[in-house]
């Protein structure tokens, strides 16, 4: 199959995903008796009041004309306005969405860079005891909760071992997140940690399923030594599928963000949607969601793509 | 035509299921992680019996007591034994866990196996909302819900299973893919034999490990899920806990030096889903299945 | 002085079962110029023999004993000395050309890679001596195929590249492991000759490992029988196929199904008038949509009569496996009509469709997936019983199962076991016994012995043979061996790519056939007699020669 209609059709594909994202979100929101209305006037309020604010906002419309409404504005790039911080959802996620993807970027090259060459250290020595060190260690990484292993961190390397900072970097700008590095490494490891885990298992699975297959024999029967097959053979192939479940641990990558620069203090994304649900700002909840699902898509997306570059077999259309 | 192994000489009937077992008991992280999950059911549910303690009520004369004399493991905030508390908050996490990875199996292997066996465009709908389910990330979903309600432990688990049945639901499929394409199912059929039969005899019992495995690692990403469930504002309520809420209760008193408040619920956290997952692997080797890695 | 010296080999597997001996004091030699074949049923530890020569045995096998390769003692020897000896003066070709190369690696690159590996050439003048490789090996446009990656290629095409990384130093000695099982048999011509005119015009050793006594007659000098582990008999080839001592090369020969190539004594049979049991008709099958379609079957008639068997033969990719799932209501047609004793299939529904499938037996090739292995062999048996004899009371079910059990000449109780237990000729059998237990009036076979030794191959043909003298069922019979074809059935269709290329009596059309393509067919296949298949080479060889 040729790489445009490929394209056109996975395009096609996560514009239904977003769709349908839309409407399970949609759903969630209008899931409580009072509506929206009651969450941001306050238990006090008396019905007259909820009925005028609800007319205001547009919510005492039928669910699917709520929804129509809804997606029609959201084709106008409007998603709304914040309950509490009476600003547009889209300029606060504007804001803080890059500093999110510079922590999560962060996050996942770090957490590849130590997976990749960790399981197949693994998997070349299968069943000694590194093999078994580093089993366990990424069982307890993948098994730690976030917050607890964020604590952790803060204990150890600014009050026992004063290192670095607890707080991530603030600041408005990028540049300003980016120029103190030293306090970004903090939630940078934290939220590398359950990555490494995963994808150091999932390396060591594909390096030695490799390691079993025809085209080494052949390569050994050509005499080539045991470092070339590694790095010239198996090494890229077993990445490809690697690369591959890439595309679904950015759910879990966002995920660990939104824990962890509510932990140390980040103004990203996830901080904006965690005081968001404190205080039931439906307009930013579902913005937040909608974008993070959109990106998180875009993200399964982009691996396809890279997966489709590195493995000429899936461009066509044969793996 | 020319095996590079020799042929192996034929099992017995019962070796089967044996052999398994034997191949499991090899695996010496899985087994530890058996013992790991026994010890600590055991100790949560039979162990108020040997060690019984107030729960419900709290105690402000014994407030914050360092572990040690009548409190094996110290006092909380509120004059709770921390050993007692571990008990109780045991039972709720392996409950809820254990009920909510088994309820998103079950939703999973359901949606996964009627989308795999249709084909089609009934498959690819299924599909695109699994799809979509996976790219809203459960934690945000969970704390949207928490900004909606506070549900009692059934609803808990209900909320978990259905944000967690998407992954067994694309290894189901996978698995039924390949199994209505075996040289059975297209006897079976060839003979005039139903959908129904083909699913309820083959396709089913033929995915049981897949579907087993699965499970396990379900049951650890959901005890793991019910740890994140208080940080996020959805836990049970007091006087009752889980060792997520413990957890969480106790993290400001973590900088005060109180770490008995924090280091036995964290332990018993990543105890019990490193056993579940250990027990996942081993599984999985055992029944020579993929999943995850 | 010999290039490969085996002496007392013996290799055991260390498994979860315990210690199983694979290869029992094997000594062979092969010398420069001469090629040795290594033949044996599955099991018999020849593989084993070839992969300890080239010092590749897993982990789990022990050696013992003396192998000698150009001198050099390779049991024991140091990882590091091994690989200094793979591919320089000893190479191998494998069996499977579709795993064998690195999907990932431009073919170039790889044959480069073994170049490089021995001698200190920059990698500009690898890459050219990687093309001209592969101009030897008769890959054509060798310069543009240096960048194909393998999955661009055929499998024929792979193999030749296997070949050339095998060539690639000119080694002393070749080793050739089943080096033409998964191919067609017009590409396994072509690949034995390949092999054969390297190997004369080098010099280079051959130890040539297959099952097919075909390809035997027609590369080797020398043979060396094995079984379970040992060497049961040695000598030049003629003696061995034509003058065997041994007990077992004598009945593996026997068994081997041979073309014939004289007129039968009597004349071809009329073919029965009855209406036909299965009836295609214009029956065309596309898969996929659009520009990627692809065309399994186009316009293809056949019909089956009652009693007869109608052989169904072509390469792989002819569609005639295809055919044989349009037959059985598995695949619909997109074009054209199946009727099944009489009535079309593709309009009956429900209740009828699956009476007219009660009339129909099926066994398939793969002995493993044929059987779910979660049930006893009894529940598989009784499956048929299951659909289609719901008020069968379970006693009834018992006794019919045991009956058909002993119909295709297995024990009766052997419905309690389980068929992980069994070996692949018995598992044929019980999906045999499952095809018949409904007492069918048309039984498709699809390749239902090609994943067998050839002494099980024949048990089974023979069963299946004798009960349709019995029981009088029609048969459609799938399978890419003529001799096979030409042994067992009356009407034989030939197919190639989704067409009808020729059909008729089997008498007349394997021994004089109408077409080229099916004389080219023919004429590939190997006969296992020296003298004979020599002389079918250089006829062959003519007639591409004045083709050309």
């Amino acid at each position: 199959m040729d790489t445009f209609l490929y394209l056109t059709r996975r395009v096609l594909q996560s514009l239904v995903v977003i769709l349908i994202v839309t409407v399970v979100v949609f759903c969630l929101l209008h899931a409580l008796p009072g509506g929206p209305a009651r969450g941001i006037l306050g238990p006090q309020a008396t019905a007259q009041q909820i009925a005028q604010f609800n007319h205001e906002q547009g919510l005492d419309r039928s669910l699917p004309v709520q929804y129509l409404y809804y997606l029609r504005t959201l084709l106008h790039g409007d998603l709304g306005t914040s309950y509490t911080l009476n600003e547009a959802v889209s300029r606060l996620i504007e804001q803080r969405l890059p500093k999110t993807l510079v922590l999560t970027v962060l996050s996942a090259l770090v957490g590849l860079a130590l997976a990749v060459p960790l399981g197949m250290w693994q998997a070349v020595r299968r069943n000694r005891p590194v093999d078994y060190v580093i089993t366990t260690l990424s069982f307890v990484a993948y098994s730690t909760p976030v917050y607890f292993l964020g604590l952790v961190l803060v204990l150890v390397f600014t009050q026992l071992l004063p290192w670095f900072p607890s707080q991530a970097p603030q600041g408005d700008t990028l540049g300003q997140v980016l120029a103190q590095p030293n306090a970004l490494v903090l939630p940078v490891v934290a939220g590398a940690a359950s990555m490494v885990a995963v994808f150091s298992r999932y390396m060591r699975a594909a390096t030695l399923e490799n390691l079993s297959e025809d085209y080494v024999r052949t390569v050994r029967a050509g005499g080539s030594g045991p470092r070339a097959i590694l790095w010239r053979h198996v090494f890229r192939n077993s990445l490809t599928p690697v690369v591959a479940m890439l595309g679904y641990y950015v759910p879990v990558l966002f995920g660990g963000a939104l824990v962890v620069e509510q932990l140390f203090n980040y103004p990203g994304m996830g901080l904006l949607f965690w005081s968001a649900a404190q205080s039931s700002d439906y307009p930013v909840l579902l913005g937040c969601v909608l974008v993070i699902s959109v990106a998180t898509v875009v993200g399964t997306l982009l691996a396809d793509v890279v997966q489709r570059i590195i493995d000429p077999r899936v461009k066509a259309g044969r793996a | 035509m020319s095996a590079v192994l020799p042929v192996t000489p034929p099992v017995e009937a019962a070796a089967g299921y044996r052999h398994s077992v034997r191949r499991f008991a090899r695996n010496r992280l899985a087994v530890a992680g058996l013992v790991v999950v026994i010890l600590f059911l055991l100790f949560s549910f039979l162990g108020p019996l040997l060690y019984s303690t107030d729960q419900t009520h709290t105690n402000l004369t014994q407030v914050n007591l360092a572990p040690g004399g009548a409190h094996l493991l110290g006092t909380d905030a509120v004059g709770h034994d921390e050993l007692g508390r571990l008990m109780y908050g045991g039972r709720v996490s392996l409950l809820v866990g254990l009920a909510a990875g088994i309820l998103a199996t079950v939703i999973g292997t359901l949606w996964g196996a009627i989308a795999g066996y249709a084909g089609g465009w009934i498959d690819a709908v299924m599909m695109r909302v699994v799809d979509a389910g996976i790219a809203i990330p459960a934690l945000f979903i969970l704390l949207v819900v928490s900004a909606i309600t506070t549900p009692d432990t059934v609803g808990l688990i209900l909320i978990l299973g259905l944000v967690s049945w998407l992954v067994p639901s694309r290894l189901v499929r996978a698995e039924t893919l390949t199994l209505k394409n075996r040289d059975y199912v297209l006897t079976l059929r060839a003979v005039g034999g139903t959908h129904g039969r083909a699913i309820t005899r083959h396709i089913l019992p033929n995915s049981v490990s897949t579907i087993v495995v699965a499970a396990t690692f379900q049951v650890a990403d959901a005890i793991l899920l019910v740890a994140y469930v208080s940080y996020l504002g959805l836990g049970v309520q007091p006087p009752s806990t889980d060792w997520g809420g413990m957890l969480s209760a106790g993290l400001t008193a973590a900088y005060s030096g109180r770490w008995w408040l924090i280091v036995p619920p964290g332990l018993a956290i990543i105890l019990v889903v490193c056993a579940f997952n250990a027990i996942g692997d081993g599984l999985r080797d055992t029944f020579d299945v993929r999943g995850r890695g | 002085m010999s290039i490969l010296e085996i002496e007392n080999l013996g290799v055991t597997f260390s498994t979860e079962t315990g210690d199983v001996p694979a290869v029992r004091d094997v000594s062979l030699r092969v010398r420069p110029g001469e090629t040795l074949a290594l033949v044996g049923e599955s099991g018999s530890g020849k593989s084993t023999v070839a992969l300890a020569a080239m010092g590749l045995l897993p982990g789990s096998a022990r050696a013992t004993g003396r192998v000698r390769v150009g001198g050099t003692d390779v049991i024991g020897a140091a990882e590091a000395d091994l690989a200094g000896l793979r591919g320089r003066t000893a190479s191998m070709v494998f069996q499977e050309p579709a795993t064998a190369l690195d999907p990932l690696t431009r073919i170039g690159a790889q044959i480069a890679e073994v170049i490089r590996n021995h001698r200190p050439v920059p990698v500009k003048d690898a890459a050219r001596e990687a093309v001209e490789l592969l101009r030897r090996v008769g890959i054509p446009e060798p310069e543009r195929r240096a960048f194909a990656y393998p999955f661009q290629l055929s499998g024929g095409q792979r193999q030749r590249v296997v070949i050339a990384m095998a060539i690639a130093n000119a080694p002393s000695l070749l080793i050739a492991d089943e080096p033409t099982t998964a191919l067609d048999v017009t590409v396994q011509a072509e690949i034995l000759d390949l092999l054969r005119g390297l190997a004369a015009d080098s010099g280079t050793g051959v130890l040539l490992v297959t099952h097919n006594m075909g390809v035997v007659a027609d590369f080797a000098d020398r043979v060396a029988v094995m079984l379970q582990g040992e060497v049961v008999e040695t000598g030049p080839v003629e003696e061995v196929l034509l003058r065997p001592t041994d007990d077992y090369t004598r009945r593996l020969l026997e068994a081997v199904p041979r073309l014939s190539l004289a007129d039968p004594p009597s004349g071809a049979r009329d073919r029965p008038v009855e209406e036909p049991v299965v009836d295609l008709r214009e029956v065309s099958v596309r898969f996929g949509r659009g520009r990627r379609a692809v065309r399994a079957l186009d316009g293809v008639s056949l019909t089956v009569r009652p009693g007869e068997t109608v052989g169904l033969v072509g390469e792989s990719g002819s569609g005639k496996s295809t055919a044989a799932r349009v037959a059985l209501g598995l695949v619909a047609p997109s074009a054209g009509s199946v009727s099944l004793f009489g009535a079309d299939l593709g309009r009956a529904g429900g209740r009828a469709r699956r009476a007219l499938l009660s009339g129909v037996g099926v066994v398939l090739q793969d002995p493993v997936a044929s059987l779910d292995a979660r049930m006893s062999v009894g529940e598989c048996v009784a499956e048929p019983l299951r659909v289609h004899r719901r008020g069968m009371s379970s006693a009834e079910r018992r006794a019919r199962v045991a009956d058909v059990l002993e119909l295709v000449r297995l024990p009766r109780d052997l419905a309690h076991r389980g068929p992980r237990e069994l070996s692949g000729g018995q598992r044929q059998r019980v999906s045999l016994a499952r095809a018949l237990v409904l007492r069918p009036r048309l039984l498709v076979a699809d390749e239902p012995t090609s994943a067998l030794d050839v002494s099980v191959q024949r048990s089974v043909l023979e069963v299946i043979r004798e009960l349709q003298d019995e029981l009088g069922f029609a048969c459609l019979f799938v399978s890419h061996d003529l001799a096979v074809v030409q042994q067992f059935a009356q009407h034989v269709v030939v197919l190639r790519a989704g067409r009808i290329e020729e059909e008729g009596s089997t008498a007349t059309t394997l021994l004089h056939p109408r077409t080229d393509y099916t004389r080219r067919l023919i004429a590939a296949v190997p006969v296992p007699d020296p003298v004979l298949q020599r002389r079918r080479r250089d006829e062959r060889r003519a007639a591409m020669g004045v083709k050309a």
